[in-house]
This record gives structure tokens, sequence and C-alpha cells, in this order.
């Protein structure tokens, strides 16, 4: 397949669901990306996210390696950002939480010893106002509808796999997307974006966060390869 | 429908665009002979069976093929129907089912069509950008649109002409995701307008240049992405930032990277509105803006 050394799409995906996307879909062929399957089938690489940066904190002191939490209305996604993203480190380090950023990012898969998990690597960040939110909510609604209408037709390979891995229930995620979408239509308070994220229950964290962390940050240093460097 | 069943009405269609008819039933007992006795490869047998009939009703293969016509894309309006066409492979997706071989976009001076390559109709892989002769494709519609699908009696044929497609303008709504190496202000060969790099043309080698402001990026709609180039007039429209400015900006900071910082933090993770024409790699830029939609009418549709 003529997929090697072609841009990634960047997904859109609600926290939500993202945070229950443990499986990976790695192929043989060498030099090929690898993939996190979600359980409404489909199958991400690089993904957009817009949401509210709740919290950034250095993992361990001195290292420049950042643990990131960023909030949607369906809850938070993790993301590790380094000195091996330069554009995205340089951003974070002059934005305060709690504040609305937009999030190009690779998604990272790892396998913890009761769980895998998926994570944020992002590549770009960028402080951004409600508008963009407001579309990014929109936008991701209208895409998770469509993939579950799919889900339901089964109409493609990877959603096929989904049902096998997952078997979810499509009901759970249309009133997922159901409650984004009112977030976005509540009259706006004017307080900071924040508030209201904070409010929302956190997602359940892996237990064994600090230890994928250590892991984590390891392969990030053994990672500093080429595509770094010519920024793809 | 089983795999004989299908073969089966795949030639008997063909013969009967063509003007003649041959007998399903034959034609049925003499693939499963050579699929299922003979274990002979399908396309191997629909050629065989084919040649066999071709010869039984003494027509040549011009008179078969000629019946399945070399069209213009623009032509291609009906479903079902067996035809030829020369055109240019515009853009490859990637293909997410394992039935698909590959899957894109093709097109001639008429227009740009989609077109599938089954797994199994064995092809080879075409290139973006090169030009082939697609022989017997059947003409299909999926959602609405027309498509062609390349399938075992199909032949893809790399020609040497230089296919030209249609301008083609597009409208994008995505999120900008990538501001590329060389965006900025840059600075052009005199001789060439090429972009150089540290003064150097890579044509004309070290020479005079003048200084330009240009975005190389990515818009994402998350389902595509399209590359775009936006000129001068299209980033001072968006940012107020002109080549003026910019100058001015990367001699106050003694930093000509400074810009593209600038540029970086207005326009990156920003939702636009495109329209332009695709090139052979980028889609040229003749409107953009910030988009503006009434989020909660959008909103509300969904509910
Ligand atoms: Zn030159």
């Amino acid at each position: 397949m003529n997929r090697i050394g072609r841009r990634e799409v960047a997904r859109r995906i609600f926290a939500y669901e993202f945070n229950r996307s443990t499986h990976k879909i790695e192929s043989k062929e060498e030099k090929s990306p690898i993939y996190v399957l979600t359980p409404t089938g489909m199958r991400c690489n690089r993904v957009f996210v817009v949401g509210v940066l709740l919290d950034k904190e250095e993992t361990r002191p001195d290292t420049n390696f950042w643990r990131i939490r960023v909030s949607d209305p369906t809850g938070v996604f993790i993301g590790y950002v380094g000195r091996f993203q330069p554009d995205a480190l340089e951003t974070l380090l002059e934005v305060e939480p709690p504040e609305l950023i937009a999030v190009v990012a690779k998604v990272r898969h790892f396998e913890g010893e009761t769980r895998s998990f998926a994570s944020l690597r992002p590549e770009s960040i960028a402080v951004v106002d409600s508008d963009v939110r407001d579309y990014w909510v929109y936008e991701t609604a209208k895409l998770t509808l469509n993939r579950i209408k799919a889900m339901e037709k089964k109409s493609s390979e990877d959603a096929i796999l989904a049902w096998q891995i997952y078997n979810p229930d499509l009901e759970e995620y249309r009133s997922i997307v159901k409650q984004a979408l009112t977030t976005i239509l509540e009259p706006v308070v004017k307080v900071r974006e924040g508030r209201e994220a904070e409010e929302i229950e956190e997602g359940e964290e892996p237990e064994e966060l600090e230890e994928l962390e250590e892991e984590i940050f390891e392969f990030e240093e053994e990672e500093w390869d080429l595509s770094d460097i010519l920024g793809e | 429908m089983d795999k004989i069943a299908e073969l089966t009405e795949q030639i008997v269609k063909r013969f009967k665009d063509s003007g003649f008819d041959v007998d399903p039933k034959e034609v049925s007992k003499r693939l499963n002979l050579l699929i299922h006795e003979f274990k002979v490869p399908e396309s191997e047998a629909v050629r065989t069976v084919t040649n066999y009939l071709m010869k039984e009703l003494e027509i040549s293969r011009e008179q078969l093929v000629a019946e399945s016509p070399l069209v213009k894309v623009s032509d291609i309006t009906s479903p079902g129907r067996w035809v030829s066409l020369k055109a240019k492979v515009v853009q490859l997706w990637d293909a997410t089912s394992p039935n698909v071989s590959q899957v894109g976009l093709i097109g001639d001076e008429t227009g740009i069509i989609k077109f599938v390559i089954w797994t199994k109709a064995g092809k080879g892989e075409v290139e973006e950008g090169k030009s082939y002769l697609f022989r017997n494709v059947v003409t299909d519609s999926f959602a609405g649109r027309m498509q062609v699908n390349i399938n075992r009696s199909s032949q893809i044929v790399e020609i040497d002409e230089d296919i030209q497609l249609p301008p083609r303008e597009l409208e994008v709504v995505g999120a900008l995701v990538a501001i590329q190496q060389n965006s900025g202000l840059i600075r052009r060969c005199k001789l060439c307008n090429r972009t150089m790099t540290k003064e150097v043309c890579p044509v004309h080698g070290k020479t005079e240049g003048y200084d330009d402001l240009r975005i190389k990026g990515v818009i994402d709609d998350g389902e595509n992405f399209y590359e775009v180039i936006l000129n001068e007039d299209n980033i001072r429209e968006l940012t107020g930032i002109g080549l003026k400015e910019a100058r001015k900006m990367a001699e106050e900071r003694l930093d000509r990277n400074a810009v593209l910082t600038e540029l970086k933090n207005s326009l990156l993770g920003r939702y636009f509105r495109v329209v332009g024409t695709r090139g052979e790699r980028y889609l040229i830029v003749r409107e953009v803006e910030f988009l503006k939609q009434d989020i909660r009418e959008l909103a509300g549709e969904l509910l």
C-alpha cells in the first residue's frame, strides 16, 4: 500500500473515546506508521485537539519533560512534551493554565502491566479562542456521529475490527457527543474558560502512570530521529 | 453472489455491451472448470474464456475493446459502463479496507474522478503524477458520485503522455495543522524567482535575491489534508503583516525567523475557509479567511 511517506491526517476525537482506545495496529511493513484503533472504528496516528490546558507539570525536576492535561467537554487528554518537540515546548513554556489551546499531536500508545494507554505527543501547540474550540467540538461531534453510523452498518474493515475488540455501546458514544454539543450551545458565562472544565470529573488515570512516564521519557530520548529534525 | 456468477456476469455483459450475445451457462461452466478443477487464477480464467468466445464468434479483440470506448472523464455519467480512459493520477488516498489496493483521484483535461483498484484485481500500483491508460474499467456510482472501478479484466498501462488536468477550484474548511520550513520572510532569486537558502539559488548559485513573504502549510479537515501556499496578499489579509511589516519586524528583532514565529502564533490551530485550484501538489489559494460559522445553528442540526 502506498502509505509510506504520506502525511497522516489529523483525526478528530473526543477525550472520552480517546482514553478508551487501547488497541494498537502495527503493520509488518517497515517504517509504516503505528495506529491506535478507537472504539468507533477509526485508526489514528495523528490528532487535532482543541481544549483547555488544565495544568502542566515537569515529570521530574529539570528534565524539561512536561506532562500536560487538556480537557474537552467529555474528558481529559494526557500528553507529554519534551525537548524533541521544540515548537510545542516553546509555546507550552509561555502558556499559563488554564488556557484554551489547539494541539496537533502524534498518538502514543504504551502497554502497562494491567492496561494500555494512549497519550498525546504534541507537534505544535497554539493558544486559541473559544470560537475555535466551539467549531472543534462541532466538527468532532459530526465526524464521531459519522463513525457511529459506519459502525452500525459495519461498513469498513476497521469498523468490524472495532466491534470485535471493543464491542462498544454505541448509545454511550452518542450520548457523549450530545453532551459535548450541549456544552457549546449553553450560554457563555464570562468567567475564564477553564472553570467549566475543572468541574468535569477527571478521567480515570492509569494507576501505573509513573512507571509509564519513566518509560515514555526513555523512549523519547531514543526517538531522536530524522523526522524530528526535518519537521516531517 | 459467488465468484463464478460474478465473473460470468462480467463476461456476458462485456460481450453484450459489444453487441454479442453469449450463453451464461456456457461461460459459467468453462469458468468453473478452469477455476475450481484446474485451479487457474481467476484473471487467467477470465482471459481464457474471453479468448475462447472471441474465437467462437469470430471477432477480434479490437471489436470487443472498441465497445469499451475511450472516453473522457466528463463523459462518465452513468454507472455500469465498460470504458477506457487516459488519465493522470491526481492523488492517492489511504486505502482503509484490505479489499482495496489503491484508491484516489484520476483526471484528464475534462475532469477528475475517484478510482478504486480492488485488491483482487491483482494490478500493479499506480503513482501520483503519472499518466496511464486505464483499459476496460467499470463506471460506478457511490454516494451520488461517479467513480471507476479497476477489476480483474481491466488493464493499467503507463503512458508517455503527460495528461493535463482541469483547473479545478475547490473549497476546503479545515484547521491549519502545520506551517512548513521555508515559510515566513524568505529570499527569492532575482533571475528565476526560486526560493534561496542562505542566498544560494538552487539553479543560479550565489546570486542577488529579493524578499518575499509566504506560507507553505497544511489544512486538515479530519478526513483529508491539503497542502496550501499563501502569498503575501493572503497573509496580509489574515494577519495585517505584509512584506513591509515583516521586514520591519525582522530588523527590530534582528531575526528573520521572528516573522515565522509571529505567523505561527496567529495562524496555527485556527480554522480557515480556503478556495483555490489544485496544482500538482499544492492547493493554489485564491481566497482564504478565518472560518466564521453560526455554531449554534450547526450544532443544533446535529442534535
Ligand atoms: Zn535562480
